[in-house]
């Protein structure tokens, strides 16, 4: 039979297949040349990059929970002018789609990143860190928010003519609000979930484990709360999605897709196995053989097919 | 170059109060391997989610009853993911990835003596150290709570010129912390003509340093951290560091700029 056709297009942005790597788990990808070839990714989304460079929070910033782990890195970052002038020249001899995650503590932080890259040969596309828990300002304030959210979104989107893909927070009482204020403000895609904020306490010494107490939850542990959003958001949001959560093979991705994702991210699988990405793309090109699928595009939200609205 | 590979497990000896040395298959992971490098080990199918990081403790030629392939790591039990590891027999699959970060260095100056500073299962990284500079004669001072925490103390006594064992409670050696005879030694010799090597806990580490700097000695520690991925990017295995040329901090990642870091780099 026919190879399956993984390419995936989310509005303006094309990617040669749907899986790509989460910012954060990934660092600036030239971190994994020795174990896998960037040019067999989707894409990969960078560490948040901020208008200059950031130190990040003291230590402890980690530790395992069941089935996932806490962090609290505190967005460590080279800066965007780094990034451009360092990093992004290195990439640019891989085929893979760089998205570059995009953080500020206030608005104009934010516009100063977007507008940097946006004259930056090599970039695809741009994720707005408006959900990371473990920063004072910025972050989840303007994630949270759904006026907040709406403003920061319009204004990048005014900053850039790159695909603008907007992260959403899990911390909140209806992802679907927040969900249509950046769709509102211009967003052209949606990837969702960043982490959950939780905690872990050493009952041993009586303190927190974390430096700064809490810390976003990532892995397994979260990854039915994550596909029960994305099927919310699918319904309710006319936009593509990009579905984040605790992802380690093929199946785990396929829930995403059937509940509404046309892409996926993989993230803290890869510190325990660099390929996971490749891993993951691999089983879902050897389901969609299996079962006869020309392409992921059939599958997108089929998990909803007879059930009504 | 680091390498992701399961391989089989060829040995796990129980050395007694919970340490184990584990050895497997290491003929892909190539040669030119530094002592204190290390490896992020996982046990497959297993509930714990992230791998745990191991330094090398044995190289080809460490131990005689090894054959050439093998690599040795030392491991005490102190929790989950160290426990999967000690239940694993000859033949069982582990996820091996490395070698990873920054080893120990010769000594800066080639004549020097190589003072080793081991603190417990901290002891890990020496036996391959040991092996690297039995030429040049290495002195241990080896510290643990008790007699029963010394794993290896016998392969040390045959591989170093001098091992002088300190415990907490005084069952085995000299009672007290393995830094006072350090620092007699240290008032003893001239600190130009040694090379201190340590690894244990953080706060042996800190002394360690403290010593080595008021007597103006080089010395390379080995540090331990959580650690996520062991490739640099989680970022959450930092430590303090003076920042280069300037004022202030920044964080290094111990998997990447370490595990052995110069003590004056340390903003402790």
């Amino acid at each position: 039979m026919v190879k399956p056709d993984l390419a995936v297009t989310l509005g303006p942005l094309a990617l040669r297949n749907p899986v790509l790597a989460a910012s954060g788990t990934f660092g600036y990808g030239l971190e994994f040349l020795p174990f896998l070839d960037l040019n067999e990714l989707g894409g990969f989304v960078t560490k948040g990059l901020s208008p200059r460079p950031r130190l990040g929070n003291p230590p402890p910033r980690i530790v395992e929970t069941p089935a996932g782990m806490l962090n609290t890195i505190g967005l460590q970052n080279v800066g965007v002018d780094t990034f451009i002038a360092d990093k992004l020249p290195e990439l640019r001899r891989f085929r893979t789609s760089v998205v570059a995650n995009v953080f500020g503590e206030t608005e104009a932080e934010f516009l100063e990143v977007c507008a940097k890259l946006d004259g930056a040969l090599g970039v695809a596309a741009i994720e707005l860190n408006v959900s990371c828990p473990n920063v004072e300002k910025g972050g989840m304030i303007f994630g949270n928010d759904p006026t907040a959210l709406c403003r920061v979104t319009r204004a990048c989107r005014d900053a850039t003519s790159l695909p603008l893909i907007v992260k959403l927070s899990p911390n909140v009482t209806d992802i679907r609000e927040t969900a249509r204020a950046a769709a509102d403000g211009g967003a052209d895609v949606l990837s969702l979930v960043n982490t959950f904020v939780g905690m872990a306490i050493d009952v041993e010494r009586r303190r927190p484990v974390l430096a700064k107490i809490s810390g976003g939850l990532s892995g397994p542990a979260i990854r039915p709360l994550a596909v029960w959003m994305t099927w919310q958001v699918h319904r309710a949001v006319p936009l593509p999605l990009i579905g984040i959560g605790g992802i380690v093979d093929a199946r785990d991705a396929l829930e995403f897709v059937l509940a509404g994702a046309s892409a996926v991210q993989v993230g803290t699988a890869s510190f325990i196995h660099p390929d996971a990405p490749l891993r993951v793309l691999r089983g879902i090109e050897e389901y969609l053989e299996r079962h006869g699928i020309a392409t992921l595009r059939e599958l997108v939200g089929a998990a909803e097919s007879g059930i009504p609205a | 170059m680091p390498r992701d590979l399961t391989t089989p497990v060829l040995r796990n000896v129980e050395l007694g109060h919970g340490n184990f040395l584990i050895e497997f298959d290491g003929r892909e992971l190539g040669a030119g391997m530094q002592p204190a490098q290390f490896f992020m080990i996982g046990v497959p199918g297993s509930a714990a989610l992230l791998r745990r990081p191991y330094s090398v403790c044995g190289l080809a030629g460490t131990f005689d009853d090894a054959p050439p392939h093998a690599v040795q790591v030392l491991y005490k039990v102190v929790g989950h993911g160290t426990a999967l590891l000690a239940a694993l027999g000859p033949g069982a699959p582990i996820d091996v990835l490395g070698p990873l970060g920054r080893g120990f260095s010769p000594p800066a100056r080639p004549d020097a003596r190589p003072v080793i500073v081991a603190g417990g299962i901290g002891c890990a990284p020496f036996p391959a150290l040991l092996h690297w500079l039995e030429r040049s004669a290495p002195w241990m001072y080896y510290g643990a709570r008790t007699g029963e925490d010394l794993p290896l103390l016998d392969w040390f006594e045959r591989h170093a010129e001098r091992v002088v064992v300190t415990t907490d409670d005084g069952s085995r050696g000299l009672r007290g912390r393995v830094t006072e005879p350090l620092e007699e030694l240290l008032a003893e010799e001239d600190p130009a003509g040694l090379e201190i090597y340590a690894c244990g806990p953080e706060p042996m580490l800190r002394a360690v340093a403290r010593i080595a700097r008021t007597r103006g000695a080089s010395c390379q520690l080995s540090l331990e951290a959580h650690m996520a991925c062991g490739f640099g990017v989680c970022l959450g295995c930092v430590v303090p560091t003076h920042r280069p040329g300037g004022d202030g901090l920044v964080y290094d990642r111990v998997c990447v700029e370490g595990p052995v870091m110069q003590a004056e780099r340390l903003a402790w």
